[in-house]
């Protein structure tokens, strides 16, 4: 993590972390998927289920999605990003415990473990995103892309705000370790109600949406639904609240690791 | 170059904390083998930890330019839903080494046979044991550092990892952390001696025995 402490003559400092991430990123791809008979499919059958089961409630209660959006697209595209940001808060506040027995190998640092646990958490979401858009297009359910970039920066802007959220979470666990078992009911399923899972931010009443566009995920969504489908447009998205958003939670989780780490007992 | 510069480490905080380390400068001689003794409670793990890079000391810093293993013999590290070719190409992926190399030397050591392309969770513990022990001298470290344990296997093996561990000391350093005298006076050539926070050295292992000895005596006395 600290120059200090990874000093070396004949290759640079970021050689070495860089070598350290793409062995840690295979090392973790292959022993999650590697050695299963299904090995990928499992990243699939979580949201997967989730989504049937909304998308057969919607069809039960014969409701729509809004602006002509196909129902279970509309569903894939804010369950995919939105459990990305899940599984990343919650590994990268994991992944600050206790004395991680990878950390005995000289190079390997904590700041190594958890960026690989950003690209490689990143990495399963959007396949599996990929996965199910591609699926639901060849089983009918047609649309045009509207803007790939947008889609792009929205995603993005999902994994800073997990990574944040996860080092803040993770830092102050060092500490007060009952944050982290209390972090998922008290943050995860207000995320998961507010964050434009089952609704556009259009569809809510005005003031129920002044204070749902508080939560920088349903920005994001919104951004992803927009620049996914040509047909539907969200007129509440702010970019730079949700930059702002994301640079304030891993600026603020930086600092307070580094103050957290040395107080380690 | 493997070094300590002001090196300080406490646990706990404010009046429960604890000095473990305290302000240790030194530097670790190359070529040679190193024994650090210390006893229960001395700090020896912390001093290891921070050697090796998986705690970072509270001041001072770790100077590192030479090819340093990890503590000898520890399976910690792996994965153990990977086969050991696995975890052997993992190890030397971070350590830029050649694969080829890596994973022919320590099957060559471990006498795994088969079970190299096993996974890890299905080893007895000898052959976990056998198999981290490899894995540390199929790689070519300037230094090795090692926690107390040299020792694993049968009585065949055991002769076959003293040999290898005799050749490496001649073109390598070491770093032994002990407790034991005889493991010092066996494997090493100098020694310090780790007491109240500070780093000891001696030249001759003898008078590193004797202040020891003093340390531990003074401890059971009181």
């Amino acid at each position: 993590m600290s120059s200090a402490n990874a000093v070396n003559v004949q290759e640079s400092a970021l050689t070495v972390q860089l070598r350290v991430i793409h062995a840690l990123i295979l090392r973790e791809l292959k022993s999650r998927y590697g050695n299963r008979r299904l090995g990928f499919c499992w990243a699939l059958i979580e949201p997967l289920l989730f989504m049937s089961v909304f998308v057969a409630g919607f069809q039960l209660i014969g409701r729509g999605a809004p602006s002509g959006i196909p129902v279970p697209l509309f569903f894939v595209a804010g369950f995919s990003p939105f459990f990305m940001f899940r599984d990343l808060f919650s590994e990268i506040s994991q992944g600050t415990r206790g004395h991680q027995s990878l950390l005995m190998f000289p190079q390997v640092t904590r700041m190594d473990l958890l960026i690989s646990k950003v690209i490689v958490n990143a990495l399963v979401s959007i396949s599996v995103f990929l996965t199910l858009v591609i699926c639901l297009y060849f089983f009918g359910f047609s649309f045009r892309i509207d803007n790939l970039m947008g889609v792009m920066i929205g995603f993005g802007l999902m994994i800073a705000l997990g990574f944040g959220l996860g080092l803040v979470l993770g830092a102050v666990g060092i500490r007060y370790e009952f944050v982290r078992s209390f972090s998922e009911p008290l943050l995860g399923r207000p995320l998961f109600l507010s964050s434009g899972l089952f609704f556009t931010a259009s569809m809510l009443p005005p003031f129920a949406r002044d204070i749902a566009l508080y939560n920088p995920l349903l920005h994001c969504i919104e951004l992803i639904r927009s620049s996914l489908f040509e047909s539907f447009d969200s007129r509440y998205i702010d970019l730079g609240y949700v930059c702002m958003f994301a640079l304030v939670l891993i600026s603020f989780g930086l600092m307070l690791l580094g103050v957290f780490e040395r107080q380690r007992s | 170059m493997i070094a300590l510069e002001n090196v300080s480490k406490s646990y706990g905080v404010g009046d429960h904390a604890h000095r473990v380390l305290n302000d240790i400068t030194f530097q670790f001689p190359y070529r040679k083998s190193v024994g650090v003794l210390g006893a229960n409670g001395a700090g020896k793990s912390t001093l290891i930890r921070i050697i090796g890079g998986a705690e970072k000391p509270d001041k001072g810093r770790v100077v590192r330019t030479s090819r340093l293993s990890w503590p000898m013999g520890y399976s910690g590290g792996f994965q153990g839903t990977l086969t050991g070719r696995e975890n052997a190409r993992f190890v030397a992926r971070i350590y830029g080494a050649s694969f080829e190399e890596v994973e022919l030397k320590t099957n060559e050591f471990a006498e795994l046979g088969q079970y190299f392309d096993r996974p890890l969770s299905s080893y007895s513990a000898g052959m976990k044991s056998r198999f981290a022990m490899s894995l540390s001298y199929a790689l070519d470290f300037d230094y090795y550092l090692v926690d107390e344990a040299l020792e694993t296997g049968d009585a065949r093996l055991k002769e076959k990892f003293r040999q290898i561990f005799k050749q490496r000391r001649q073109t390598s350093s070491v770093i032994l952390v002990s407790h034991n005298e005889q493991t010092i006076r066996k494997n090493c050539d100098v020694a310090t001696v780790l007491h109240n926070g500070r780093l000891q050295y001696f030249d001759d292992l003898d008078d590193a025995f004797m202040l020891y000895r003093k340390i531990l005596f003074k401890k059971s006395v009181a």
